[in-house]
């Protein structure tokens, strides 16, 4: 019993934190240090979360018969998690978006969301991924809500619940399948009972493990952000608050990428140096979806004139590079997504943090609003377009060497289908360069409007852009630290 | 070959503008607190900067001075395990060939640098000059360009060499795009100018190179075991002296087709467009003249005399090096491709009205040479396309320099709207006419060592096609000498125009590069030898590679 | 008693889950919306509930509570925004919630 509690022991204390936190905020009430001590308080317990990974069982056995794994994958990513949540507590105390008095709310909000996400990663029973799915995703709809005078961020909350519960209803009814089909809620089992029934089966079989397949992979789909389930992505990222967007696109996306790789690969152990799992030929399906996500999320973020917008399709598009490391399936592609994630995490963070941090001062969201930003806010500048050239993947940069990973587990794959992946792939990456470039351009290259505001940026912002920023810098030339974790967490794929 | 860590002096070399880069920053960052004006930080940086290009063009020369020219190993070594996962080392050394190219870099850069200086006469409101605009950041920018420059020639990894590759990249697009023409609309109504120079240059070079980074990728996992820095074993490796071997061993030869095409010949293919584009070949060259028109001065000196080359460079090094068979293979197109180079170049010259145009496609029209010369796979050849690299990098910023200093006066490159200029600028004319003559290959000037040796090696290849490509190469040299004198003609000869009647003949900053380009290029014109000494050993070892019987 | 077959379940389910998606993607009262979602959700737990039994496997009955629960959640926050939309824009009318395009 102790060992099962053990093993989830950083959501436990996660899960106190929040009720920590609406306690807390109930009773300090109205007081000015409201704000400030919440955020304390939900790092402290930020903190403690990250303590007890090292109460974790080792060899990372199957907690609560089952339901949970401790390997390395979900270590990690729990892990990335805590650093998010981190992350978003602290935009959501340094924006003026989020209403003070209403703090408390958003940080347990916040937390709840980190919580499921934390689940997401670990579950092996379909039922389990589920539950932390909607976990995930309700209090993010309400996150997305949460500037309820602000008829784009209600907008924006609604079109994500329908899309999402839809999403969700959909892979249920997948799951429903596979569960027939199967026999068992268990994701470990339910791999190779499906293969072995694909191997024996006749048509109709087959034809219904693809369904179900096809139908789950909606919900992973929809909280990727891939395409055909993108469509809230863009709605849902330019009205909610700032900080609950930033903490979306690296948050969500990441678990969703974690699980994906789960259910895919090691559920049904699909990869491409295995055969058809389940009859499915996943590399190739999944290959195809990162070719149509990637090149749409590059394309309709060219004619985007608000930054958030152009950010949610870029992040989009980023889904698509990791979807291109899930549909090979190697651990070497695993290891890949695992080197990306962190580093695609600073890099979007930093870009938003920087969004907000000209929204507080001019009231925009627009191209033509950052134009000659970099004589009102030379800094800011700056570590935007670090972030911004890092997103595009150039060297000496880290975003550069995430790609790097990426496109060496696509070319090392060596199937012509992967081949002809890794070049819309790379092309990709210089389309990317066009609209990351005209913010660039608007920021350095152009002239300030008449009656610009300076854009003096606060030093708690300033010291977190450089937080993000620094690392950016660094781990485009040495990022030993971040491939070892990363290893570890590939360690049991194949 | 040992290749062990032998000498600090190229690591010196390459990263003296980074301790430049460092100063500047620094001084930017203590300026609050030193209380100084923005008129001494300017001063300052100008002063960073140019003491960073002089030493490290000082630094070019005293490797040169140490180079033992007897051999074609690698020299001045370091080198050292920078990523052990990737089995990537931070592993740079120069043999005749990048050794050259690192010498090359340094002059030119210190032509570039002291040509940033501020204009010398009386400044007009209505055309700031580029140089008193946002000072430091232009010279880290700059100095942060020399490093990238100076790192690529002196990479002997492969990884390193491409992180070096796109390092130059972002400096040029910042460089061209703030210190650039002012965005403006052209009389069909389309946009140009600075930012949209920059934004092209940047996409297409930027698509060469992630083509490039497939190829490397490809590589890698086909290349055989090596030994790294620390003496480690290693399944597979990015650095270039055993890249070179296993490739002579037959290694790629046998690695798997890609897309139903053979390994060699697809990497081959990708490798080769990456560098072409910056070469530039045709049909990859249409970023050139816009980047060119509207650079700023110094910036178009570094382009063409620098960054034009480590294209050609590439190709020796890479495709050359270590895919011999490949250029064997490939040698009819890249011949083809480089005389359409070299005659659609100087067709188009004749017909521009813009100075600095001209002068670019007439960059287009001799990188031509380098890609002929590179095809044809002879002794002589191939030490005329390295000749012709290294004698184009002092001439065209010699031209370059030039249309700036008419530019810089006048505001304005219309050649039409010029006329009988002779009269007030002698000295100019002067300097033109001889810049004119050196590019056009008169002999007894640099173009033409490398231009005739380009000929004869050409005509002296294996394969017949060479003989038709030489003829109508040396037929478009009158081309070349004509669109040239023509131009003269119009600027300087003739009647003069008293539009013109204010402007007055050159000021110390310009000869200061002038003049020592001008003797660079009488001397390598007339005395090739110490050229040819420091290249020799290196283009014998890549020909010795070859496939019995092709080396003529 | 008879047995009733399994398959007929099954189709049930799918019917119910049909309807519901049909009445997701077509209607546009917000209102109907919401509650064709429901129907989609209950359309899955009857399937859920049918394949359980036909296993003889009680985990499957444990999800449906589960599925229960998260559905009925998932309302809650669909009807609060509901309200959020009601304040803005004076209906539930979902063509007029289209402030972002593109």
């Amino acid at each position: 019993m102790l060992t099962n509690l053990l093993a989830i022991g950083p959501e436990l204390v996660l899960t106190l934190t929040v009720v920590l936190v609406l306690i807390a905020d109930l009773v300090i009430g109205d007081r000015p240090a409201r704000r400030g001590s919440l955020a304390v308080l939900s790092f402290a317990g930020l903190a403690a979360a990250a303590a007890t990974f090292f109460l974790l069982p080792d060899g990372g056995p199957a907690a609560f018969g089952g339901l949970v794994s401790g390997d390395g994958l979900g270590v990690f990513f729990r892990g990335l998690f805590l650093v998010a949540a981190f992350f978003g507590v602290a935009f959501g105390a340094l924006s003026d978006e989020i209403p003070v008095e209403r703090f408390g709310e958003y940080a347990a909000m916040l937390l709840a969301t980190t919580l499921g996400m934390s689940f997401l990663v670990q579950s092996q029973n379909l039922l389990m991924i589920l539950l932390s799915l909607e976990l995930v995703s309700l209090p993010s709809y309400v996150l997305a809500g949460f500037r309820r005078g602000d008829s784009r961020s209600s907008e924006a909350a609604l079109k994500y619940v329908l899309y999402g519960a839809a999403a969700s209803g959909l892979m249920l009814y997948g799951f429903s399948l596979l569960y027939g089909m199967a026999g068992t809620l268990d994701l470990s089992a339910i791999g190779p009972a499906l293969n072995a029934k694909a191997a024996g089966g006749s048509v109709g079989i087959r034809a219904g493990i693809a369904l179900a397949a096809l139908l789950s992979l909606a919900g992973f789909g929809y909280k990727v952000a891939a395409v055909p389930f993108h469509q809230w992505c863009p709605d849902v990222y330019e009205g909610a608050p700032t900080p609950v967007t930033a903490f979306l696109s690296v948050g969500p996306k990441a678990a969703g990428v974690a699980a994906l790789i789960r259910f895919v690969v090691i559920g049904f152990g699909a990869s491409v140096a295995t055969p058809p799992a389940g009859g499915l030929p996943w590399p190739v399906l999944l290959g195809v979806l990162a070719m149509a996500t990637m090149t749409l999320g590059n394309l309709a973020a060219i004619p985007q004139d608000n930054v958030k917008r152009l950010l949610a399709y870029s992040s989009i598009a980023h889904a698509g590079y990791l979807l291109m490391g899930i549909a090979v399936g190697t651990p070497d592609a695993v290891q890949a997504v695992a080197v990306y994630l962190p580093i695609y995490l600073l890099m979007n963070l930093g870009a938003f943090l920087a969004v907000m941090a000209v929204r507080a001062k001019t009231g925009s969201e627009t191209i033509a609003d950052y134009r000659g930003l970099v004589a009102r806010s030379p800094a800011l500048s700056i570590a935007l377009a670090i972030f911004l050239f890092s997103l595009t993947g150039l060297p000496p940069l880290a975003g550069f060497i995430g790609k790097f990973y990426l496109f060496a587990a696509v070319v090392k794959a060596g199937t012509p289908f992967f081949y002809v992946l890794a070049i819309v792939g790379v092309l990709n990456s210089v389309v990317s360069l066009f609209y990351y470039a005209r913010l660039v351009k608007a920021m350095f290259l152009e002239a300030s409007p008449d009656g610009a505001p300076a854009v003096l940026v606060p030093v708690p912002v300033g010291l977190l852009l450089a937080i993000l920023a620094i690392p950016t810098l660094v781990l485009g030339l040495w990022w030993s630290p971040l491939a070892d974790l990363a290893a570890r967490a590939a360690g049991i794929v194949g | 070959m040992d290749l062990t860590t032998n000498s600090m002096l190229l690591t010196w070399t390459v990263f003296t503008p980074a301790i430049g880069l460092t100063a500047i920053l620094a001084l930017l960052a203590l300026r609050p607190l030193l209380r100084l004006s923005q008129q001494a930080v300017d001063e300052a940086s100008r002063a960073i900067g140019l003491m960073a290009s002089l030493a490290a063009a000082a630094l070019g020369i005293a490797l040169w001075a140490d180079f033992d020219s007897g051999t074609s190993n690698l020299q001045f070594i370091h080198r050292f395990v920078w990523m052990k996962s990737w089995n990537i080392e931070f592993f740079i050394g120069v043999d005749g060939l990048s050794l050259s190219m690192v010498v090359l870099t340094g002059v030119v850069f210190l032509a570039g640098a002291i040509a940033s200086l501020p204009w010398w006469g009386r400044l007009d409101d209505h055309h700031p000059h580029f140089s008193k605009k946002r000072v430091p950041a232009y010279w880290i920018l700059f100095l942060l360009l020399e490093m990238g420059v100076l790192g690529t020639f002196a990479s002997q990894d492969f990884f390193l060499f491409y992180v070096f590759w796109e390092v130059m990249l972002l400096p040029m697009y910042f460089l061209i795009g703030i210190w650039g023409a002012p965005t403006r609309k052209d009389p069909d109504g389309r946009t140009r100018g600075g930012p949209y120079a920059a934004i092209k240059f940047f996409l297409y070079t930027l698509a060469g190179s992630v083509l490039m980074l497939l190829a490397l990728i490809a590589v890698y996992y086909a290349s055989g075991p090596a030994t790294l820095a620390d003496g480690s074993q290693a399944q597979h490796t990015f650095n270039l002296v055993h890249l070179t071997r296993q490739a002579h061993d037959g290694i790629f030869v046998k690695a798997g087709a890609i897309l139903g095409i053979p390994f060699v010949h697809i990497v081959f293919v990708a490798m080769f467009l990456g560098f072409a584009i910056k070469v530039p070949m045709f049909p990859f060259h249409t970023w050139l003249p816009d980047a060119h028109v509207d650079a700023p001065t110094p910036i178009s000196v570094i382009l063409a005399g620098i960054l034009l080359k480590t294209g050609m460079y590439g190709m020796f090094r890479f495709n050359l090096q270590i895919f011999p068979t490949g250029v064997v293979w490939a040698a009819w197109a890249i011949g083809i491709l480089g005389v359409i180079n070299i005659v659609y170049g100087a067709f188009v010259c004749m017909a521009q009205k813009d100075l600095k145009k001209l002068i670019a496609y007439s960059s287009v029209s001799h990188m031509g040479f380098c890609l002929l010369g590179l095809a044809a796979l002879t002794p002589q050849a191939l030490t005329g396309s390295v000749y012709q690299m290294i004698s184009h990098g002092i001439v065209s910023p010699m031209l370059f320099l030039l249309a700036g200093v008419v530019y810089d006066r006048a505001h304005t490159r219309d050649i039409e709207g010029f006329g009988g200029l002779a009269q007030k600028m002698p000295e100019y004319t002067a300097l033109t006419g001889f810049a004119f003559m050196a590019s056009l290959g008169l002999p007894g000037l640099a173009g033409f060592v490398g231009e005739v040796l380009v000929f004869l090696g050409a005509f002296a290849a294996q394969d017949g096609i060479f003989r038709v490509l030489v003829a109508i190469s040396a037929l478009s040299v009158i081309v070349t000498a004509g669109y040239y004198l023509w131009t003269m003609q119009r600027i300087f000869l003739g009647p003069f125009n008293h539009r013109w009647e204010h402007l007055h003949d050159m000021n110390w900053r310009e000869r200061l590069t002038l003049y020592p380009l001008a003797v660079l290029t009488v001397i390598m014109g007339v005395w090739p030898l110490p050229v040819f000494d420091m290249i020799r050993e290196t283009l014998n070892t890549l020909l010795a590679s070859m496939p019995a019987g092709i080396a003529g | 008693m008879m047995d009733v077959p399994v398959s007929w379940y099954l189709i049930l389910a799918v019917t119910l889950f049909g309807i519901g998606t049909v009445g997701v993607l077509t209607r546009r009262n917000l209102l109907v919306v919401l509650m064709s979602l429901e129907i989609m959700l209950n359309g899955v737990n009857l399937a859920i509930l049918a394949f359980a039994r036909h296993h003889g496997d009680a985990q499957g009955q444990a999800a449906v509570f589960i599925v229960m629960a998260v559905a009925a959640a998932e309302v809650a926050v669909g009807l609060a925004l509901a309200i959020a939309l009601f304040r803005h824009e004076g209906s539930v009318d979902l063509d007029r919630a289209t402030r972002m395009k593109g």
